[in-house]
């Protein structure tokens, strides 16, 4: 093995970065006692982060490490997104995070930790350090579901998630040994090589291979069956770290789904081979995206817990963001990469809503009556709720439209409809929470707020994080091409 | 670069919403929606004047380029034809009544009400000036969102359900529009959804009849048609004065307008293939709608059910594709506009002081209010077709080119006419004539100069357009003739 070149290291600075940040947490974690500094740290490492990393962006794309990392515009364009939703999520952790029960540094080491796992899983070209990077990833996500460890839910979420997890981690790591018994390599250009040489895509070592390792990525972005642990995960952790989960986490996720599945789309050579394979892959995606979309929607109209209400629909929103990439086109996964970008921040923006109301509760009931009482956070959730549903000029609009059209450009109508049959069931579900704080009585005689201000109420990190998510809902539905312009597929 | 009048009367109002919710406390609210509607009715002056009637095509485009996304081309495009331009000044007109109407009527949570009557207004001037689909879809969606608030929030005793179910049924539509809206930009991506390029292209006729089904199911929605009516009635009776007015002054011709603007030009073949299932319903709604309308008590219920008839004879002017037919039915959507808005008006009002909407509880009105039940039954005649008023002509030309078209459709429109003017003269007898009803002694009916002032332009124009409707019908000839299908008038 050759040694690795110094100049290598380059490629990894934003996940240095982060990982550095960390690290000094850590190391001075006994004298932090407020959540401020850790919060500043995190915040200033993300920002960092995804400036460098725009720094890097390549003309045409670079590999090191031994053809195992690479930096390219697909990379680059989910780690500013990372990054994006790491400094969010931080800001956002300043309401939420109880310096009595959970200590800020480690908290905020971990969230560090946790996104340059995600940084490193996405630049991968390797199923080993894909792998690597998912699994820091998880790992530390574990244990921030169960951080505040005198809650009894917390615990009992953090239990559930650890299992199912592991579980998946297990059918990934089984599906790696099995693709490698098949074709000899871990990187996904000699295994799209062999593929495409040697006519392994019937062979069934290499499925049952493949399919373990799609189950254990679909386990990462919650698509249906493998969901089943979300909805309880986000519920029972922190709301910043479900909407961490929700999130930066899911994107990776399908970031690390787009590179397999690209390996796979884009072999050179062979088209025979191709043919009876790609339909194959797109089978199971669309599949995916189906079931997720359909679960999604339905099972969110019986949810009373916001948080998990958040998690079905962005069950839902993990299918129609698989959309993208059932074409195998480049188009198809530039509208994946869109709509991962503008779902991450509207979600966020979501979520932030819920922690600025923490007082009221997270069940539904919560918001009767809001828009009476506090009008300017009724009126921001309203554009999340708006953007989720898909109602243009909102982000989630521009972002259903390019999935959709890239569904209809393949020709898969019966797809494309049923997409847009279930958005009017995920409306249902979100105007249901614009009903109640729009047109209930609040049951609690709190006195009327016309002249709220955000900031009067919260800090300003959560309202500064949930203006920035309310601009890129608006930005990126009035001018959808401003934003991920620069999104290109791996 | 020469002055956009388009985008600023679409605008303007967005900007005062905007206004309204920053900066209008207490009274002020009122008064910027009044300064912002009076403004937007000013700025449509130029768009008159300047408008040249005898010139084919659109007028005062605003183009610039906006979306560019792969092989995805759609410009900000805006501009004016003699279709589309009446249409725009009575949005203008109805919400300014609206404001009047709405002066004392709405006492809670004004800031929200005059915002979501402008957004509104924004969402009618730009649906009706949108010179590509795309534009015109967005705003099509757009004006959902603040009618849903207009009806949920300051509606009936019943309005959280009117309101969600108007949603639904217009959501249900619109996502199969959305779907049809881009397997068209699919098909023709080079015309980037403009309409006058989608005009010029031919499309595979299966496609056209897919599409035109797609289309169908929005617009039938909206205009609406049997037997898609049904949400009607709820949102007409549990909306507030100003939603009904919007609703039936602008949102049902919505529907109407697209088959005009999208079916008719860009799927000639499939309009052809459903020629006689379009004209059967429409009879068909007429009937039934007159039938329905006969047997209500309420008055609201009674004036929207009339709608759903009258919107018959619109559908069926359209769909017997002669120049005078069609010409009429534009004609005929805006007098339903106007006189459907007057008689709104004149119930709320009414209710204003009354509370009450059955018809039994009126009685003999013209007793203590001459002013007011002269100007009902001006408006009562001419929604009943008088000679003289403005939807006699209308109606005349359309049922001219039923009898064209097949007499039996003919005889059945003038059926139509006939139940129509039963249900609003007995109407007329019950609240107004007879001897006055206990219950409203001691009541003061008599309209204010505020409202006789709210109620005096729309009763000129049911007069004016009834003597002169040249006055309309000449911005029509030419764009009515370019539609292809049409079989001229000679």
């Amino acid at each position: 093995m050759t040694p690795v070149p110094i100049t290598d290291v380059a490629l990894l600075v934003p996940e240095l970065i982060l990982i550095g940040m960390a690290l000094a947490l850590l190391l001075v974690a006994s004298r932090i006692r407020e959540a401020g500094l850790a919060t500043a740290g995190t915040v200033l490492a993300a920002a960092l982060a995804a400036v460098l990393t725009i720094w890097l962006m390549p003309q045409s794309s670079v590999s090191g490490f031994s053809e195992m990392i690479t930096i390219d515009g697909y990379s680059q364009f989910f780690k500013v997104l990372i990054a994006s939703a790491l400094g969010l999520t931080a800001l956002l952790s300043v309401k939420r995070v109880d310096v009595k029960f959970v200590r800020p540094a480690e908290y905020h080491a971990l969230l560090l930790l946790a996104a340059a796992g995600m940084m490193f899983a996405v630049s991968s070209l390797d199923l080993m350090t894909l792998y690597l990077g998912l699994e820091l990833t998880t790992l530390c996500s574990y244990v921030l579901v169960g951080i505040t460890v005198d809650k009894p839910d917390s615990n009992e979420a953090a239990i559930k998630y650890f299992l199912l997890g592991s579980f998946a981690s297990a059918l990934f790591l089984y599906g790696m040994a099995l693709i490698y018994g098949a074709t000899g390599a871990t990187d996904f250009q000699t295994i799209a090589l062999v593929l495409s040489e040697s006519g392994l895509g019937s062979d069934p070592l290499f499925v049952a291979g493949a399919g373990l390792l799609t189950a254990g990525l679909a386990f990462k972005i919650a698509a249906v069956p493998f969901h089943a642990w979300a909805p309880d995960a986000y519920e029972g952790a922190h709301a910043p770290v479900a909407a961490f989960l929700a999130t930066a986490s899911k994107a990776a996720g399908l970031a690390a789904l787009g590179r397999v599945c690209w390996a796979v789309f884009k072999t050179p050579s062979n088209q025979l081979q191709l043919d009876k394979l790609l339909p194959e892959v797109s089978m199971v995606l669309v599949g995916l995206a189906a079931l997720s979309i359909i679960v999604g929607s339905i099972i969110a109209l019986a949810q009373t817990n916001m948080k998990r209400l958040l998690a079905y629909s962005s069950i839902a929103h993990a299918g129609y963001a698989l959309l993208g990439f059932i074409s195998g086109t480049d188009a198809g996964a530039v509208a994946t990469m869109t709509y991962a970008f503008l779902y991450v921040f509207m979600t966020l923006g979501a979520f932030g809503i819920v922690i600025a109301l923490e007082d009221r509760g997270e069940t539904l009931d919560g918001y009767q009556g809001l828009a009476v009482q506090r009008p300017k956070t009724a009126a921001l959730m309203l554009l999340f709720l708006l953007s989720l549903t898909g109602i243009p000029p909102t982000a989630g609009f521009m972002a259903k439209f390019v999935v959709i059209l890239n569904v209809v450009q393949e020709g898969y109508y019966a797809l494309a409809i049923l997409a847009v049959a279930c958005s009017v069931i995920t409306a249902f579900v979100y105007l249901r929470v614009a009903v109640l704080m729009y047109m209930k009585e609040s049951p609690v005689a709190a006195a009327a707020d016309p002249d709220e201000t955000l900031s009067s109420r919260l800090p300003l990190a959560v309202s500064a994080a949930l203006a920035v998510a309310a601009l890129v809902t608006v930005i990126g539905g009035v001018f959808p091409g401003v934003l991920t312009s620069w999104a290109v597929a791996p | 670069m020469t002055y956009p009048a388009l985008t600023v009367i679409t605008f303007l109002p967005l900007l005062g919403a905007a206004g309204i919710l920053l900066l209008g406390r207490g009274q002020r609210a009122r008064w910027v929606a009044l300064a912002t509607t009076l403004a937007t009715l000013a700025a449509m002056a130029p768009l008159c004047s300047g408008f040249d009637k005898t010139k084919s095509g659109l007028q005062f485009v605003d183009l610039v380029q906006w979306i560019s996304m792969g092989n995805v081309q759609i410009n900000y495009q805006l501009g004016v034809d003699g279709i589309s331009l009446p249409f725009i000044v009575l949005s203008g007109l109805l919400t300014l009544l609206c404001v009047g109407a709405s002066w004392t009527a709405i006492r809670t949570r004004d800031r929200e009400f005059y915002a979501a009557l402008l957004l509104a207004e924004t969402a009618m001037i730009g649906l009706f000036a949108a010179a590509n689909f795309f534009l015109f879809f967005i705003f099509w969606e757009l004006m959902v969102v603040p009618l849903f608030l207009l009806i949920g929030i300051w509606g009936g005793s019943n309005r959280v359900y009117a309101a969600l179910k108007f949603l639904l049924f217009t959501l249900a539509g619109s996502v199969l529009m959305l779907v049809g809206m881009i397997a068209l930009q699919v098909a023709t991506p080079e015309a980037g959804l403009n309409f006058k390029q989608l005009t010029g292209t031919t499309l595979d006729t299966t496609l056209q009849i897919w599409l035109f089904l797609a289309f169908l199911a929005a617009f039938a929605v909206k205009v609406p048609m049997f037997p898609v009516h049904t949400w009607l009635p709820d949102a007409h009776t549990e909306a507030p004065t100003a939603g009904s007015v919007i609703l039936a002054g602008i949102l049902l011709k919505m529907g109407a307008y697209g088959f005009l603007r999208v079916a008719l030009p860009v799927l000639p073949e499939a309009v052809q293939i459903f020629l006689m299932p379009m004209l059967i319903i429409s009879v068909v709604a007429i009937i039934y709608g007159a039938y329905v309308t006969l047997s209500q008590t309420d008055v609201k219920r009674l004036i929207a059910y009339s709608s759903v008839s009258h919107m018959g004879f619109v559908t069926l002017g359209i769909f017997t594709l002669d120049q005078r037919a069609v010409e009429g039915a534009i004609l005929q959507m805006i007098n339903h506009g106007i006189i459907s808005a007057a008689l709104f008006l004149c119930v709320g009002m009414i209710y204003e002081r009354t509370h009450t909407r059955e018809i039994k509880d009126y009685g003999g009105v013209a007793k203590t209010a001459p002013i007011y039940a002269t100007l009902l039954a001006l408006f009562c005649l001419a929604a009943a077709g008088f000679p003289g008023l403005n939807s006699f002509v209308g109606e005349f030309l359309i049922i001219g080119g039923a009898f064209k078209t097949n007499p039996w459709l003919g005889a059945m429109a003038i059926w139509g006419v006939v139940l129509g003017t039963t249900y609003l003269l007995w109407l007329y007898y019950r609240m107004v004539i007879g001897e006055m009803n206990p219950g409203l002694q001691g009541l003061k009916i008599e309209l204010t100069a505020r409202e006789t002032l709210t109620l005096a332009p729309l009763a000129f124009l049911a007069l004016y357009l009834g003597l002169h409707p040249e006055c309309v019908l000449s911005y029509l000839h030419i764009p009515v003739s370019e539609l292809p299908n049409i079989i001229a008038t000679p």
